[in-house]
């Protein structure tokens, strides 16, 4: 009977080894059809853009487009839920099962596939039209070690929304810096109306805020620096300024009391239907807002405000996070990695003129029928200076989930700003 | 619990005791049955409502304005139907192999002869202790090994895993109620294992399976992480993935999901009363009678 | 008929297959598990043995102690509260009650609806503008008690229970309906002839008669609890500030969150062993009250 138990547990052993040695050398080829090299060739692509999604006629589209274009080509396309599809890229790549192409996240998020080297780089296809038509900046988040290895197609920012109507009738204006931050919220208060909307459960929502505060107090060098860890220190005054300020909203009751409880839909309808007056978040928001407003026409939107000299108006968070990748095994390397800046090129033209993002690459149509906030937000990204990644994207996922329960952790008032930044310098060295 | 003290009180007349007893049993199995209920409510209402409504507009009331457009949306997203029926598929052979494999496995253990079957025993019991989130990227590996990946197999095998240890569990301990006598008596003019299994056990176990079949329908038709990571083309994609997918990347739109929601609980209900007539109909334990 | 029962071949036949299945998706899984627990590995890149380090961090993080305290509250408030419930339940409905059939059914709904559904219909029962508690509160003019229930570190995890017990009573309460339904009716009548009352009947006739099943109930809630992972993910994620953080709300967050795979394994095979240890204590306490 033990004897029995010990030879399972040995076979155990052994098939693990077996298993656990084998997954992550090997490297499959996906065999699909024919296998001759420019005919009747099917890329997969795997996204988030499900047929609810805003991108998802983008997608589509650009599709059809690469179809009808590259005859013989086609692209099958299957579609995962968010949060679903962070598990399920993260295991394929674990145990080579990416398909041809797939979206992912740029920054911190990627850089473990990179460095799986189960990722093309793009460079040799980056030439000519491509290269006139989106920016070396554009691919900041998609270049790992100083090669490019993804295409994207939107740039997002984040910036303060507000009902217009409630500020109308109460006779205030858009906040430029933080002091008039501070002032607005206290007078809509005083009328008994919760200053900005917000969610703590969905911390990503907490942290479009603080983020913004931080860039905005210690400019766009000094964030990178501190995130990307290349010398700069996190226990600094800048940063204590914009965590102890977040806190000062807190404290001051500018942000909606149940916020802890809510989820980023459950909050965001509250801006919707006017119980809160601002909104920091991506530019996305400008979409829902047709789609989920009664009267879109009550919504605005303006930069968030500047609170540190280090920090300019046309500063921006966001970026160009949402990128195409290829698999280094791919069945046709050459015909992928041209369907990479191909497919971005379109989704981020249709995309835009759909209202769903803002378009990263040169815009040589006409977007007059964009709906006129989303047309505002492309005006800033095209305007802007400079463009920070929310700090959960650009840093590595272990600093993003301690940055983020840290956050949380100052929001309740568990930890102080000092703490709060102290912490984020042990963490980050 | 309280419900059975009323009944104790020794030395009164019985008749007006029952009546007032009997009156508060139902009230307080009434007010039960409402608050389980409510959740079937709550979601059809919510299946016919835009988000302004479902988010604080009007959370409880019937709709104020019923918006068939969700059932269109849900139905047409993607191919709701294949996906429903990759879901039947999936959780029908599930539940068939999982009652087929257990009652086999729990005679064994239980009845028949051998070394080694407590150790065995305990040793399923592992099955109710493993996390599933971690049992994603091994089972995926073993599963990428033996080339499975991609198919209905993919998930019927874990899913069955998975349900292999209350199965068993709940076998065994029917199975503990049925006296060996039975099967003795049975065996006076001689018989096989087979027989025995097949003449005397099962008919008496159909309460034991019915309620397996239950119990596993409800794990494999709503799971989800094995689903979609186990998954990739979308003409094996199970329901409960094509659910998940409705929901959008920042924004989602819940009367849809709503509608898809009712669309794949109305199997579950109805299977539930199919099997639950069973249930109550093979109760009658006569055929114990010594 | 013992050489009936010590027929090998029919043992192998009976036993064999379930095993091998069980042996490849459970075992197997297991035995990697621990294998990954060993090691400082992202998931997808090289690793570096690192031995127990894992667990030392684990067992010495407050962060995990608070997780299994967390899990055992709910594992006690399962066993001493939801347990009850459904027996009483399934007593009630077994004596044969107008509509029994009815109310079997019913009391089992909401174990049929998905729990994002349940999960999303708390969120707005539990809404601080709009959710039932709190107009409820209002309207009694209990309004000082009105809080954000799963926002309020303080009521979070009470907030975030409540959902979890109410929608498994009915399936503990089928199980025990069911196990009740086998005894033989003539053990009642016996009973009911020789002047038992109801609650005599039950307690002494019944219950013992269904130990296996109430064992088997037990277990469930106990490793069930430990394992809890869905409901409280919708409703907060773990927070406010892991104040409702449970063992397999933190290893997700490790695994798939920081890609932490070698200590989120770590996670994975406490959260085993332990449920492993409860099941087995529980089957011999069990054990010594039947015989």
């Amino acid at each position: 009977m033990n004897k029995r138990l010990v030879s399972v547990f040995l076979t155990g052993i052994m098939a693990t080894t077996l298993l656990a040695g084998c997954g992550t050398t090997e490297s499959e080829v996906k065999d699909n059809s024919s296998g001759s090299s420019r005919e009747n060739l099917t890329l997969t692509l795997w996204s988030i853009a499900t047929e609810s999604d805003a991108f998802s006629n983008a997608y589509s589209k650009a599709i059809k487009e690469f179809e009808s274009a590259n005859p013989g080509v086609k692209i099958k396309h299957e579609t995962f839920e968010n949060e679903a599809y962070k598990t399920k890229i993260k295991t394929a790549v674990s145990s080579n099962n990416l398909p041809d192409l797939f979206y992912t996240w740029g920054g911190g998020f990627s850089k473990p596939f990179v460095e799986s080297g189960k990722v093309l780089p793009l460079d040799k296809y980056y030439t000519g039209e491509y290269k006139e038509q989106l920016s070396q900046a554009a691919l900041t988040y998609a270049t790992y070690d100083g090669k490019i290895y993804g295409a994207t197609y939107t740039t997002p920012v984040s910036a303060l929304f507000y009902n217009k109507k409630i500020f109308e009738q109460n006779g205030l204006k858009a906040p430029a810096t933080f002091d008039e931050l501070v002032d607005v919220c206290n007078k809509l208060k005083e009328k008994g109306i919760t200053p900005i909307g917000i969610s703590a459960k969905d911390t990503w929502v907490l942290a479009m805020t603080h983020d913004a505060m931080t860039l905005k107090s210690a400019g766009p060098e000094k964030v990178k620096a501190a995130l990307k860890k290349t010398g700069q220190s996190y226990d600094d005054p800048d940063f204590l300024s914009s965590a102890k300020k977040f806190k000062q909203l807190a404290d001051m009751g500018a942000f909606y009391k149940g916020a802890t409880g809510l989820s980023n839909d459950e909050a965001s309808a509250l801006f919707y239907n006017g119980t809160v007056a601002m909104f920091t978040t991506g530019s996305w928001m400008a979409g829902s807002i047709q789609k989920d407003a009664k009267n879109p026409e009550d919504f605005d939107v303006v930069p968030f405000p500047v609170i540190g000299g280090n920090a300019k108006e046309t500063d921006f968070m966001g970026g160009a996070v949402d990128t195409i990748m290829v698999n280094a095994s791919t069945k046709d390397a050459d015909i992928a990695g041209k369907a990479a800046f191909e497919l971005t090129r379109s989704i981020s033209k249709y995309s835009y003129l759909d209202g769903a993002g803002l378009a990263v690459w040169k815009k040589d149509y006409d977007d007059s029928k964009v709906n006129p906030l989303t047309r505002k937000l492309a005006g800033y990204a095209s305007g802007a200076s400079s463009f920070t990644l929310w700090f959960d994207t650009m840093m590595e996922a272990e600093d993003a989930g301690e940055y983020l329960t840290l956050l949380q952790e100052m929001y309740v008032g568990n930890i102080t700003p000092e703490k709060f930044v102290k912490s984020m310098a042990e963490q980050l060295k | 619990m309280e419900k059975p003290e009323k009944d104790k009180k020794p030395g009164k007349l019985k008749m007006p005791q029952i009546k007032v007893g009997s009156i508060v049993t139902y009230v307080v199995l009434g007010i039960w049955a409402l608050i389980n209920i409510f959740p079937l409510y709550w979601m059809f209402t919510f299946s016919f409502k835009s988000n302004r409504e479902i988010f604080g507009l009007n959370v409880i009331g019937l709709p104020k304005e019923w918006l068939w457009s969700n059932y269109k949306s849900a139905l047409t997203n993607g191919n709701m139907a294949l996906y429903f029926l990759n879901s039947v598929i999936v959780t029908g052979f599930t539940i068939l192999l999982t009652v087929i494999l257990s009652l086999m496995a729990a005679y064994a253990l239980n009845r028949l002869v051998w070394k080694g079957r407590k150790v065995v025993n305990n040793i399923i019991m592992l099955g109710l202790t493993v996390p599933i989130h971690a049992a994603i990227l091994p089972i995926f590996v073993i599963l990428r090994k033996l080339d499975m990946t991609n198919s209905y197999q993919a998930l019927i095998i874990p899913y069955t895993g998975f349900t292999l240890a209350m199965a068993v569990m709940i076998c065994n301990s029917f199975l503990e109620s049925i006296p060996k006598e039975l099967e003795e008596a049975a065996c006076i003019d001689g018989c096989s294992v087979y027989g025995i299994f097949f003449r005397i056990i099962l008919p008496l176990m159909k309460p034991a399976l019915a309620t397996i079949a239950i119990f596993t329908f409800l794990q494999a038709w709503n799971e989800l992480m094995f689903a979609v990571t186990f998954i990739d083309d979308s003409k094996f994609r199970t329901l409960s993935v094509g659910i998940q997918n409705l929901a959008g990347a920042h924004t989602t739109q819940w009367g849809p999901i709503g509608a898809a929601l009712v669309i794949a609980t109305f199997p579950t209900l109805i299977l539930y009363m199919f099997m639950s007539k069973r249930i109550q109909q093979s109760l009658t334990v006569g055929a114990v009678k010594g | 008929m013992d050489s009936v029962r010590r027929n090998k071949l029919a043992i192998f036949l009976f036993i064999f297959p379930a095993l091998l299945l069980f042996f490849v998706i459970i075992i197997l899984p297991i035995i990697m598990s621990g294998y990954y627990s060993l090691l400082d590995w992202d998931g997808i890149n090289g690793s570096t043995f690192v031995g127990f380090s894992n667990y030392i961090e684990l067992f010495t993080d407050p962060g995990f102690q608070k997780t299994i305290i967390n899990a055992m509250i709910l594992a006690i408030l399962s066993v001493f509260i939801q347990l009850p419930m459904a027996l009483g339940l399934a007593l009630l409905l077994s004596k044969g009650v107008k509509g029994e059939r009815f109310f079997v059914a019913i009391f089992f709904v909401p174990v049929l609806i998905s729990t994002v559904v349940i999960g999303q219909l708390w969120l707005k029962i539990y809404n601080p503008e709009y959710g039932i508690v709190n107009m409820g509160l209002k309207a009694i003019g209990l309004e000082s008690f009105t809080r954000t229930w799963l926002g309020d570190q303080k009521t979070a995890l009470i907030s975030v229970f409540v959902p979890i017990i109410w929608q498994y009573v009915g399936y503990h309460m089928l199980l025990m309906y069911a196990g009740i339904k086998s005894v033989p009716p003539e053990l009642r009548e016996a009973a009911r002839v020789e002047g038992a009352t109801e609650w005599q009947v039950s307690r002494y006739v019944i219950i013992p008669m269904i130990k296996n099943v109430l064992k088997i109930c037990v277990i469930f809630a106990v490793t069930g609890s430990l394992k809890v992972f869905d409901l409280i993910f919708v409703l907060t994620r773990g927070g406010p500030a892991k104040a409702t953080e449970v063992p397999s709300t933190l290893m997700v967050s490790m695994i798939f969150g920081r890609n932490r795979y070698g200590y989120g394994s770590a996670i994975a095979i406490a959260i085993i062993i332990l449920c492993f240890f409860f099941a087995i204590v529980i089957q011999k306490a069990f054990k010594t009250e039947v015989d």
